[in-house]
């Protein structure tokens, strides 16, 4: 057999140790250099900047609720003027749920699905990357838009007729939609590589029933995602048309009809919110098992609930149209599904407490936001009972009630778990622990803050206020109430700020982690911290759903796959066997490339419909390049 | 694996898909009756809601008969490695929960007249 064979053929079966360690890094490490940081496809790499990315959106979103409480915190202040304001809570909402919620929660699955199922590299890496850079362009082009005064201020939801060409003729509205377009190409392409990772990746052994809670969360996710988000493609592309080149769809004296927008917006809105909830629920059971030192009770059950969550998600839209006018009838089967998604959530509930009654609770950091999670859930879930219900959703529609309802189940249910899954994976991702000692300060005065900010909104709905105006006068009595929830979200701010000088300070002097700092049962703590560019030396091989704990010495591994190439073992979706080995993708720079071209066709056909003619042959180029095979080891078969 | 393995397979799935399946098509089919004749849907709707609830239960049923046949043999409780059983539980489950949710939009639409606009 030649040399080029015998190099060809290098399978890590003949390496051992230092030598297949050293072999593998140089095979699947990310090209060093700008151009080279460009170019990567490695999950971990991509997860990275895409939680650093989400995290900077966050503090950008952040800030525009700051400068809203301060407006709000007296009567007829002056601060913001009320086209100003109407850009600023447009852009808040835009900015926490498109740019924030939905991507930070991928970016993790991206980050550590691949290494929770024990593979080398999330399914098609490429478009993984790709991905992001068309998150960060979409992001990027909304908050320019912003600073040059061109920011949407049609709200988060953007209702026709108000945000059509006669009501708002500038562009802002033309950002807000294309922005939609680019965020939720990004999220559809993690769907479907998370649905391939973890359907055909998963290590030897990995059986539907072993996979961890998390991967299942993700996994639910992914399927919400990919039937959900097309809906709102469609609305905000049709939004664009009608603006653009006078389509009707939105236009009830030609045909269209402005309730067409809400049921499209609202077909993806509802399963939005579980989209953001459920990879919390998947971080609650993680850290749950790690710090109550025994297995999530109920395993079954809480699959189930996911499964059963996300499916009725999709039968719930119409309680966001109660006033609307729809049929009493449609309008009593929507209370009827909304009512009963609280039964799949109450079981996940009385897991988690059945798991921390039956365990060795270690209250550290991270399983304090969870158990904040659970509290202020559990608040957010019984006022979300309440607007389920039609004649209260009737007095209490845009009203503040309804801001406290949803910040609660969105803050509750998706950022006190992604905080504390920060703390949770830090020492992974990093290779270093954030200070306890800070965390728990953290922990504390964002619980606290929390409540002080948002808990005084359910009076200030039920007395009246309205949501969305951005002043009021002193006889309307909301001035205390206001005072007290502005200096609420001023601390809240803070906690935020401690936690970021946590990070700050732990990347360069935290403690060193280990490879199992926590003594979790997962896979993605078999491998050091950080882990190295192949992941894992050899593909674990899993016996137990709990493996780490089942294999405390030493984990039984598969050998046979490639050292010289890049190559990811494929498995069956239930019984996950070994089927075949296939090659992963190297780096590349059309994936950027390609979000470049992608980035220019969307942004000029805002502007002319010519854009859709010209955009496409650079796509048509990128694509080319993207698939044009190289004779590199990854085209052989 | 023979053809009856590959059917004996599909029946844990029953209750997993036969629930959610018939939630749908509860929704939507009695909005579409009552588009159409608003004053026969309650008994119209009644028939519908009472057929899919069964359909719902019968996934249930299937799934936790395949359970008891086949797969129950194979659970070993928190190691897992019981992908069968496994789905085979989640089937049973899942019937249930979409057959009370039907059973909860049954009385909804019991209480409201679909005329009510």
């Amino acid at each position: 057999m030649s040399t080029a064979a015998e190099e060809r053929n290098l399978r890590d079966d003949v390496l051992n140790g230092f030598q297949l360690t050293r072999q593998l890094e140089r095979v699947w490490r990310t090209p060093s250099g700008f151009l080279g940081a460009l170019m990567s496809v490695d999950h971990k790499v991509v997860g990275r900047r895409y939680i650093l990315t989400a995290f900077v959106f966050l503090l950008l979103g952040g800030i525009l609720a700051a400068l809203m409480r301060i407006q709000l915190a007296g009567p007829e202040k002056t601060f913001l003027s009320a086209d100003k304001y109407n850009q600023i809570f447009t852009m808040h909402g835009s900015t926490m749920m498109f740019l924030f919620a939905v991507p930070v929660m991928e970016a993790f699955a991206v980050y550590l699905v691949p290494l929770m199922v024990g593979t080398r590299n999330i399914a098609f890496p490429r478009l993984n990357a790709f991905s992001y850079w068309m998150f960060l362009f979409g992001g990027a082009f909304l908050w320019l838009s912003f600073l040059l005064n061109v920011g949407p201020d049609v709200g988060w939801f953007s209702y026709v007729p108000l945000s059509n060409l006669q009501f708002s003729p500038s562009k802002r509205t033309d950002v807000w939609a294309q922005m939609i377009t680019f965020t939720e190409v990004a999220a559809l392409a993690v769907a479907v590589e998370i649905v391939v990772t973890v359907f055909k990746q998963r290590a030897p052994g990995m059986t539907l029933d072993r996979i961890p809670l998390f991967v299942w969360a993700m996994l639910v996710t992914a399927f919400l995602v990919m039937f959900a988000m097309p809906s709102v493609m469609v609305a905000s592309t049709s939004l664009i048309l009608d603006r653009l080149v006078n389509t009707r769809f939105y236009d009830s004296s030609s045909g269209g009809h402005p309730l067409l927008w809400q049921h499209l917006f609202w077909f993806f809105g509802h399963p939005e919110v579980y989209i953001i909830f459920i990879p919390g629920t998947g971080m609650v059971s993680a850290i749950l098992a790690t710090f109550a030192r025994r297995p999530v009770v109920g395993y079954p059950i809480v699959i189930l609930s996911l499964i059963a969550t996300g499916l009725l998600s999709f039968g719930l839209w119409v309680h966001h149209m109660f006033v609307t006018g729809l049929p009493q009838l449609g309008a009593g089967l929507f209370t009827a599904s909304s009512m009963l998604i609280a039964v799949p959530s109450g079981l996940q509930i009385f897991c988690w407490l059945a798991t921390l009654w039956d365990g060795r609770p270690i209250y550290r950091t991270p399983l304090l936001f969870v158990i904040g999670f659970i509290v202020i859930f559990v608040l957010g879930g019984l006022s979300g009972v309440m607007v389920a219900s039609v004649p209260i959703d009737t007095q209490v529609h845009d009203t503040y009630f309804v801001v406290a309802h949803f910040h609660y189940v969105l803050i509750g249910g998706a950022v006190f778990p992604l905080v504390g899954a920060v703390y949770y994976w830090f020492p992974k991702i990093a290779g270093r622990m954030l200070s306890e000692r800070l965390g728990q300060w953290n922990f504390w005065l964002a619980f606290i803050s929390f409540n002080v900010a948002f808990f005084p909104m359910h009076f200030l709905g039920l007395i009246g206020m309205p949501r969305r105006v951005y002043t009021y006068t002193a006889d309307m009595d909301w001035a205390h109430l206001n005072l007290v929830s502005s200096v609420g979200s001023f601390l809240f701010a803070l906690s935020f700020a401690l936690l970021l000088v946590n990070v700050i300070y732990s990347l360069r002097r935290g403690e060193l982690a280990g490879d199992n700092p926590w003594n979790a049962s997962t896979l993605e703590w078999a491998t050091s911290s950080p882990p190295p560019p192949q992941n894992f030396d050899r593909i674990p091989v899993v016996k137990h759903r709990d493996p780490l704990w089942a294999d405390s010495e030493i984990l039984p591994v598969a050998a046979g796959l490639s050292a010289d190439r890049r190559e990811v073992l494929v498995t069956s979706l239930a019984e996950a066997e070994p089927q075949i080995r296939e090659a992963s993708p190297e780096p590349s720079i059309w994936p950027l490339l390609t979000a470049i071209a992608t980035a220019i066709f969307f942004i000029g056909s805002i502007f002319t419909p010519w854009a859709v003619l010209w955009g496409t042959p650079p796509i048509a180029v990128a694509l080319i390049g993207w698939f044009w095979p190289t004779g590199s080891k990854e085209d052989e078969s | 694996m023979t053809e009856a393995d590959r059917n004996g397979k599909l029946l844990y799935w029953a209750g997993v898909a036969l629930g959610p399946v018939s939630w749908g098509l509860n929704l939507q089919g009695i909005y579409v009756l009552a588009h159409f004749s608003c004053e026969t849907t309650r008994v119209s709707g009644t028939i519908v809601s009472v057929v899919l609830a069964i359909v719902a239960l019968a996934g249930t049923a299937i799934s936790a008969r395949a359970m008891r046949r086949g797969a129950g043999a194979e659970w070993v409780d928190a190691q897992g490695g019981g992908p069968r059983s496994f789905m085979a539980w989640v089937g049973v489950g899942m019937g249930a929960l979409f057959a009370l949710v039907i059973a909860n939009q049954l009385a909804a639409s019991l209480l409201i007249s679909p005329c009510l606009r």
